[in-house]
């Protein structure tokens, strides 16, 4: 990692660490990640991290993911921290978790509807066994305080009227369509989550994450602002592939793991919360922004089935509850998140 | 408003199928110079299987890839350079970094048209390197349109900026383009395209019938020169595209030279509806079989037609030439 990676991520985190006094109650406490070497173990790694190192706190972070070797290569200073221990374990064959344990942060499965399409079954073998068998292995650890499920935006179905989305929201999710078969997954997953915490008392919260960017965020994933960088990078055209009317909002990276760490602390058992931005942005204006941040000559191609479109898709979180109820706010404006992931990942590409 | 049409002159790709992979590199440069000074927007060129297909099991090449591509890219200047690449017989690694660095822009990555899974890496790999990719679903009369739409899905997710469906059997009427597409179109979030075959007649109708469908991309040949009874002809459909109001950008007298051109220095032959390419057709055979199937039915002394008939009973696909023997082999028992 060169110093000037290392310098913009100690910056993303001193910025969205700006009020941490509540982290004071995870000292000394050991918190475990399933999907823990993904973005976003990746970036609860470097906040405690930081944490430890500003404010002494002593977490100890264990990351279980299918492939830990990755982790190595990917990030080698972090595999490096003493307070990072790997285990390498399939959540869907996982017995048993390691008996210190006093938070679970359960991210485990991809969020890539590629690898959704592709692999339908594995996708609902991994959510539904997966996370019956940490649910289930958690029942048997005797210290245990909390557990923070991360479901998705998706178990909301289709949304074409809400301008945001809140917590209560339904929407219809078409159960023929393999398309959804994420959305239904997670919806199995966060059942689960009901009935061990009523049968088994476990402290459940639920987060449900919409979309984020920034360093550690695949460009290749499939997603409009990863592409738009992406080409953007490469020099251009940027593509806009559908209607680019289309309403998205981004959460920087750093943000992200704040929040779901002061979710470990003050999210409510039982309780659900939006994790996400709530400024919204046309992915028109998106590919704008990252074209002027970027080289304003690059072209932007718009490329679609159809000349007009009568609905426009739109996932924008409600996120008051999440901002009153965990004590979170968004420190990095989108422009500046655009900019921070463009310049890490040209610092990385060197 | 005038509705623009992106047009792939597949000439130099499907018409290898016509000449069992035979093109040579003087060939190519002088078509590929003459649909680059027409304004063709995408000029296709490869063995007819596409990418690293040359081979026993589906005819070998007169020239290599690298010939082909490298010809043709010394001879493009406008046009961008397209390819066809059926993961299988074309690898990330031996094939496509090959002809990416030698300057392809376009890369339609195919599959059978319920086997989409196969193309997420190949579709990938051709995004991250920043060229342009599209998704083709060959064989598609054998899917339903609820089948075509989910299949096309996976490929927009991974990353095709359009999906073509190819009537590889030459078996569409237009109510059947009209269906299909329509449902690509309501289903799909990028542009749809159609590829047509000749076999019954109906290439350029059936490729109007795409566009009025909402499809914005079309394949043609000039002269039709392609697998089997041939494609849409592309002097034919430009005529006929300008006629209804649809733009290309191709200048009308120059394909028209272009096509003049292919027809004397290309294609040994015209593409005919031959008796036994209206049997293939209305069989649903893949029009790349053609050669083969005329050149082993010869040797065995059996009559196409009912090969034709066999084949389509067995719902045989693209990369299955292994077949044919077979089925030829089991006439042959029975007239015993």
């Amino acid at each position: 990692m060169s110093d000037a990676i290392k310098h913009l991520i100690t910056e993303d985190c001193k910025k969205s660490c700006n009020d941490i006094s509540i982290f004071s109650e995870l000292a000394n406490q050991v918190i475990l990640v399933t999907g823990g070497t993904g973005f976003m173990g990746k970036w609860i790694a470097e906040i405690v991290s930081f944490l430890n190192e500003t404010e002494n706190l002593n977490i100890s972070l264990y990351l279980l993911a299918r492939d830990t070797e990755k982790f190595k290569d990917e990030v080698p200073h972090l595999a490096a921290k003493q307070f990072i221990k790997l285990i390498n374990q399939d959540v869907r064959n996982l017995h048993d978790l390691p008996e210190e344990v006093n938070h679970i942060i359960h991210a485990a499965g991809t969020p890539d509807n590629r690898d959704h399409v592709s692999q339908p079954l594995r996708t609902l073998e991994t959510f539904y066994k997966g996370t019956n068998n940490v649910l289930d292995a958690a029942t048997r650890l005797p210290a245990l305080r909390k557990i923070l499920h991360v479901s998705s935006h998706t178990v909301y179905g289709k949304n074409t009227d809400e301008a945001y989305i809140k917590e209560t929201y339904l929407g219809t999710l078409e159960v023929n369509n393999v398309n959804h078969i994420y959305g239904e997954s997670k919806i199995v997953a966060e059942t689960l989550c009901s009935i061990f915490r009523n049968q088994f008392k476990l402290p459940i919260t639920i987060l449900r994450p919409f979309a984020f960017i920034g360093p550690y965020h695949d460009l290749e994933k499939p997603w409009a602002i990863n592409n738009f960088i992406r080409d953007g990078i490469l020099g251009g055209p940027i593509r806009i592939l559908g209607n680019g009317s289309t309403i998205r909002s981004y959460l920087y990276a750093s943000d992200m793991a704040v929040w779901v760490l002061k979710a470990l602390v003050n999210g409510q058992v039982g309780d659900v919360y939006n994790l996400g931005s709530n400024v919204p942005i046309s992915l028109n204006d998106l590919a704008t922004k990252i074209q002027t941040s970027i080289n304003p000559n690059i072209e932007i191609l718009s490329k679609s089935s159809k000349e007009n479109y009568s609905n426009v898709s739109r996932l924008v979180p409600e996120t008051s509850k999440t901002i009153k109820a965990l004590d979170v706010q968004e420190t990095h404006t989108l422009d500046d998140a655009i900019s921070r992931t463009i310049v890490w990942n040209q610092l990385n590409k060197k | 408003m005038l509705k623009h049409i992106l047009i792939t002159d597949s000439t130099l790709r499907d018409g290898n199928h016509a000449v069992a992979h035979q093109l040579n590199a003087h060939q190519i440069a002088v078509y590929a110079e003459a649909a680059d000074k027409a304004g063709v927007p995408i000029v296709e060129v490869g063995h007819g299987n596409g990418l690293g297909a040359s081979s026993m099991q589906v005819g070998l090449s007169l020239v290599d890839d690298v010939t082909m591509l490298e010809t043709a890219r010394k001879h493009l200047s406008k046009s961008k350079l397209g390819i066809h690449v059926i993961p299988g017989f074309a690898t990330i690694k031996r094939d496509l970094i090959r002809a990416l660095d030698i300057g392809v822009d376009v890369v339609r990555v195919a599959s059978h048209c319920t086997e989409a899974d196969i193309t997420q890496r190949h579709l990938g790999f051709v995004r991250e390197r920043g060229k342009e990719a599209y998704g083709v679903l060959m064989m598609s009369h054998m899917a339903s349109a609820s089948v075509l739409v989910e299949e096309a899905q996976k490929m927009e997710l991974y990353g095709a900026e359009g999906i073509i469906i190819m009537d590889s059997a030459g078996a569409y009427l237009p109510s059947d383009v009209e269906e299909k597409i329509t449902a690509l179109v309501n289903g799909l979030k990028v542009p749809v395209g159609f590829h047509a075959h000749n076999n019954l007649g109906m290439a350029i109708a059936n490729s109007m019938t795409a566009i009025a469908s909402g499809a914005k991309l079309l394949d043609a040949t000039a002269r039709g020169f392609g697998a089997g009874a041939g494609n849409a002809q592309i002097e034919v459909l430009i005529a006929v595209l300008e006629r209804t109001g649809y733009i290309t950008g191709i200048d009308f007298y120059g394909i028209l030279d272009a096509s003049d051109l292919a027809e004397k220095e290309v294609m040994p032959v015209v593409p005919t509806i031959k008796s036994e390419s209206i049997v293939s057709g209305l069989s649903g055979v893949f029009s790349g079989f053609a050669k083969h199937v005329t050149r082993i039915s010869k040797e065995y002394g059996v009559d196409q037609r009912d090969v034709y008939r066999e084949l389509g009973k067995r719902k045989v696909v693209g990369g299955q030439e292994d077949i044919i023997i077979e089925v030829v082999m089991d006439l042959v028992k029975n007239r015993k």
